[in-house]
């Protein structure tokens, strides 16, 4: 270039300035290369941490459903009113203002008049003397936290008068959302009803700052129905163990209890991301969101249950007078499926979306005896009564007891009309009365003095196999968190416990041993189908809401064998029959579920519990029908209830009388249960 | 004067337009990213355009314009006579800035005229640079004398230390090396001036043993606390002391962050420039408040010119002040005599010495100093100044055949 030459023109001096100009204009050209060239993307990374901020957006939560596509838990729109403090940094600037002028008219008051010093003097008529006091940070910031919550509360007020409701915000939870998400909306009305809606939307609104949000919520469209199973949602909005660092988190849900929590994962879906562009002050600047990353909605859950059927269930075991307590299985025992789970008392899942306060969880969730949190059907613990002589039946027609041998029950001196049997100098009650016994009449009239004689001579070795068999003492592996194996002693149990003769007579009699409702249900379906001890199986499949979607659907395998009972066909069919008869024989405890076009093949039971000072009892109704191709296993157990004949067999009855009306096609499904919307 | 004799008929250029074009591109890239630091928030302060902070700066360089042709009728021989006159006052002037002066974020350098506020500071640099090419335009054998070379720093060090007081450390430095380079070029012998670049590089020593070891009971030279930190914010040194407590400690990392927040943020501002920049209008870290919106327009414009259009832009803004820069050289090869030479060497150094420290913060090479770049920044006298700077310079191009 022309304005070079100087370089080599000219006398010495100006060349050696020339050059010097030169090296020192390439030497900034070399430090801006380096900074901007070299360094940039660096340099962008470090500008864009500084002034991006990730906000965690949380998926659809995918919905439980029936087996037939009807939804437990879905998702329903909810509005929410929220507050943009970037939008109010005008009216926080105005009542800054105003309260600093007042501070510093107050300070001045107070403050001592200049120094007259000489150069005070001289520079009066130059300059005006300085009348404002300096302000301490600290008093600025007192002033601008003062000023924020004035500018908020007033926009508060102004939305409150409008919406005719007292809206308030603490000072406290104002700064703490400042400090802790200034970039993000205030929520100020979190649920908006329909009219409020309105008012908002039909209104020339024009508050600054003030807008609606439509964010999904969760809704259970039946309320308390299958409230156990499906379980519920606690807030939280950290999940630390998804992958992706966030500033900022949306408000979010997790699983609590139910299959919410077991499948929580697959549910929740892949959060998103947003990012929101921040200025230096903290605050969101306008027009700067932009999405990352979409979030991927989860998967739907498809249960095994059967709406109509647990809307039945719940039915039948709300007849039972008084406050209830108890549990309602039913399962198909030709492949394990859950068909229905009731536990009374139950909740309303929609209770925990907005928080539950401390006081209604002691004085309601967790009131004993209710204990409305605890699902009877899996996670219950219930010594078995006499429902267990099921068990105990098949060990004794294996163990080559002959079921037409006669049997004597003794009289009870003390109770006249009702057996007793010795063992020892312990004498057990037996309410059937003394007489001559078959295996067919012992077990419909529950002789414990048959069960015990004929049981006590199998050994612990035996008695304990076929009760593992069953899978006593042991998980069903159902996918609920909420589950317990339930207390069946194993050999080293009883060696260890110095288990005698008197124990074994109670376990035979299914006392000192606990199982839950499923896994009676899981034993009956087995005796049932002739000897497969199932998975039970709850969950159906889980598949993406979109067709379209790339995720594959999930199935889970029916029918899965856990274990093949090897007992004989004829044993199995003895105590198939004697549990028809048990419902059918006029002498059967459990007539109260017959029913006349319906073969319903059933055990009572009825359980003492003594400990923790009180005495109560544990009813129940194990029962299959009908009896020529079993379909259905419906276990009932009622706490605190009469007799497993008087207050179970009834609940299993109204259950079957439904399944009935829907098989010949006689009844619309029922309506839905009171509860629910 | 006949309009002969002022305005040549020959077939010479009258104008020197490679200066005048760089001038012109620089006011345009002024104007504009001033426009792109400050527009959005005086629109949102509701101003009216005719308010807007670009608007004071074009009214400076339209003013500043005026001055310059108005400068260019008058041979600069003449108005050298009045050279030590400018000089004196000016001296006065910063007396009155001591005595008188507005204080901004803790220094005096403004006078207050009421709606106009005037630093002398910027003044006193031209009237030094007049004053000392008069000075040392006298004929080549004088300059031998030592007593003359101690009047020539004398002159230099009336202003320097009086901005020193002021203080303004920064623009106090910047006559060292303009005094430096017109003696330079007026022969004054090397070993005067080696001599005094060695006690200078004797006292910068001093300052940084000062600054980087503390040691105790330091008697020779002190800085003021802000200048310290801005030396050890240069340096990337801890601010705390040696035997610092753990709570001083946290102290003064807190106020490193403070001192240490405007460069590290136009270091993020001109980096994440990139090679092309983000397009005018486009940069966040002003737009956000990030680069303190005090100073993003004025001392941290390049920042801004940096992060919008990348290093292309950093390269056309260098290529436009070398393009300035050389005409002045060659301006003073060109000039007619000893006064016009050393009065454009003058100007030269006084811009380059802006540009190279001015440019040189907003990359961490140089410590910060209030230096304002020269046509770029917002400020009506600095704009002023720098075009009557370069105003002398056309000046003397339009009389170098004039004898």
């Amino acid at each position: 270039m022309l304005i070079f030459d100087q370089l080599n023109k000219g006398d010495q001096p100006l060349r050696i300035l020339a050059w010097g100009l030169l090296a020192g204009l390439l030497l900034l050209l070399g430090g801006l290369w380096k900074v901007q060239v070299l360094s940039g993307a660096q340099y962008r990374e470090r500008q864009e941490t500084q002034s991006f901020r990730t906000v965690r957006v949380p998926a659809l939560r995918g919905k439980i459903l029936d087996r037939s596509g009807r939804e437990f838990a879905g998702n329903t729109p909810r509005y929410r009113l929220d507050l943009y403090l970037d939008e109010l940094r005008p009216q926080f600037a105005a009542e800054y203002d105003v309260r600093r002028a007042a501070l510093v008219a107050r300070k001045s008051a107070t403050n001592a008049p200049p120094k007259d010093t000489f150069w005070a003097w001289v520079g009066r008529g130059f300059r005006k003397p300085r009348t404002t006091p300096r302000l301490t940070i600290q008093e600025i910031d007192q002033l601008s936290r003062a000023s924020r919550f004035a500018a908020v509360s007033n926009t508060i007020a102004e939305v409150g008068r409008r919406l005719r409701l007292p809206l308030t915000l603490s000072e406290q939870a104002l700064h703490d959302h400042y400090i802790t998400k200034r970039a993000l909306p205030l929520p100020i009305l979190p649920n908006c009803t329909p009219e409020q809606v309105a008012l908002i939307t039909e209104q020339s609104w024009n508050l600054p700052g003030v807008e609606l949000e439509r964010v999904p919520i969760r809704r259970y469209p039946h309320g308390h129905l299958a409230s156990h199973v499906v379980g519920h949602l606690r807030r939280d909005d950290d999940y630390n163990d998804e992958e992706g660092r966030f500033d900022y988190r949306m408000r979010d849900f997790r699983g609590a209890m139910g299959l919410e929590a077991a499948f929580d994962r697959e549910l929740r879906g892949q959060a998103g991301a947003r990012s929101i562009l921040v200025n230096s002050a903290g605050y969101r600047h306008r027009q700067g969101e932009e999405v990352i990353a979409e979030p991927q909605p989860g998967l739907n859950l498809i249960t095994t249950l059967d709406l109509d059927l647990q809307v039945a269930a719940e039915k039948a075991l709300g007849s039972v007078a008084g406050d209830e307590r108890g549990a309602v299985v039913v399962m198909d025992p030709t492949n394990g499926d859950v068909l229905a789970m009731a536990s009374a008392p139950d909740f309303d899942p929609s209770e925990f979306l907005d928080g539950v306060s401390a006081q209604r969880w002691t004085n309601f969730f967790l009131a004993e005896p209710a204990t409305p949190m605890i699902n009877r059907a899996t996670y219950g613990q219930y010594a078995p009564g006499s429902t267990f002589k099921i068990i105990d039946a098949i060990a004794l027609l294996e163990a080559g007891v002959d079921p037409n041998a006669l049997f004597r029950v003794e009289p009870d001196p003390t109770t006249p009309g009702k057996g007793r049997y010795m063992l020892g100098k312990r004498s057990i009650r037996d309410l059937a009365p003394p007489g001559e016994y078959d295996f067919r009449r012992a077990f419909i009239r529950s002789s414990n003095s048959y069960f015990i004689d004929h049981g006590l001579r199998l050994g612990w070795e035996k008695l304990i196999g076929w009760g593992a068999n069953f899978g006593l003492g042991q998980r069903t592996g159902i996918r609920l968190n909420e589950e317990t194996g339930g207390d069946f002693p194993t050999l080293d149990t009883v060696r260890e416990r110095g288990w005698t003769a008197g124990n074994m007579a109670n376990v035979l009699i299914g006392q000192e041993i606990t199982l839950t409702p499923l896994q009676l249900a899981v034993a009956v379906s087995a005796v049932a189908n002739g000897g497969k001890v199932f998975w039970p199986r709850l969950v159906d499949r889980l598949e993406p809401e979109s067709p379209l979607s790339e995720t594959p659907a999930v199935r889970v395998q029916p029918g899965q064998v856990r274990t093949e009972i090897r007992a004989k066909a004829r044993n199995f069919d003895l105590v198939r029959t004697a549990m028809r008869d048990d419902v059918l024989d006029s002498e059967g405890t459990g007539k109260s579920a017959r029913m006349s076009d319906f073969e319903i093949c059933g055990k009572t039971g009825t359980a003492e519990i003594k400990g923790f000072g009180r005495k109560d009892k544990v009813t129940w109704f194990a029962s299959f029908a009908p009896f020529e191709a079993p379909r259905y296993v419906v276990i009932v157990m009622v706490e605190s209830g009469a007799s497993g004949g008087g207050t179970c067999a009834p609940v299993a009855r109204q259950i079957y009388e439904f399944l009935r009306n829907r098989e010949q096609g006689r009844s619309a499904p029922l309506a839905h249960l009171g509860g629910g919307q | 004067m006949t309009w002969e004799s002022t305005f040549p008929t020959r077939r010479e250029r009258a104008v020197e337009w490679p200066l005048w074009i760089g001038v012109l591109g620089l006011m345009l890239i002024g104007a504009a990213f001033i426009f792109s630091a400050t527009g959005s928030a005086d629109a949102a302060a509701g101003r009216p355009w005719w308010r807007y902070r670009v608007m004071s700066q074009i009214v400076a360089y339209v003013l500043g314009l005026g001055l310059v042709a108005g400068l260019c009728i008058i041979d600069y021989a003449r108005l050298a006579r009045w050279s030590l006159v400018a000089y004196w006052i000016s001296v006065a002037l910063l007396v009155a800035v001591a005595l008188f002066g507005v204080s901004r974020l803790g220094a005096k350098r403004w006078i207050d005229f009421g709606p106009i506020q005037f630093q002398p500071s910027e003044l006193a640099k031209l009237a030094f640079l007049f004053a000392l090419a008069n000075f040392l335009a006298r004929p080549p054998g004088e300059l031998n004398s030592p007593a003359l070379f101690a009047k020539a720093l004398g002159m230099a060090l009336i202003p320097f230390l009086l901005i020193l007081k002021q203080p303004d450390l920064g623009s106090a430095l910047v006559f060292m090396p303009v005094a430096l380079a017109m003696m330079f070029a007026a022969g004054v012998p090397r070993r005067f001036l080696l001599r005094f670049l060695g006690s200078g590089a004797l006292v910068v020593v001093l300052l940084l043993v000062d600054v980087m070891f503390a040691p105790p009971g330091w008697k020779f030279i002190k800085l003021e606390e802000y200048q310290k930190h801005r030396l050890l914010v240069y340096f990337g040194l801890d601010f705390a002391p040696k035997g610092a407590t753990p709570s001083e400690r946290l102290a003064a990392r807190a106020e490193q962050e403070k001192k240490s927040y405007n460069v590290k943020q136009s270091l993020i501002s001109v980096g994440s420039g990139g090679l092309a920049g983000k397009g005018w209008g486009e940069g966040t870290q002003s737009a956000l408040g990030y680069l303190p919106r005090a100073v993003a327009h004025n001392d941290f414009i390049f920042s801004v010119i940096a992060e919008e259009r990348g290093f292309l832009g950093s390269l056309t803004v260098l290529t436009l002040y070398a393009v300035v820069l050389f005409s002045g050289i060659k301006i003073a090869s060109q000039a007619r005599d000893r006064l016009g030479r050393l009065i454009a060497v003058g100007v030269v150094t006084l811009l380059f010495t802006h540009i190279f420290v001015n440019i040189g913060m907003n990359i961490r090479m140089v410590p910060v100093t209030g230096i304002p770049l020269p046509l770029l920044s917002a400020g009506g006298t600095s704009v002023i100044c720098s075009l009557i700077a370069i105003g002398i310079l056309q000046n003397i191009h339009l009389h170098r055949r004039h004898y």
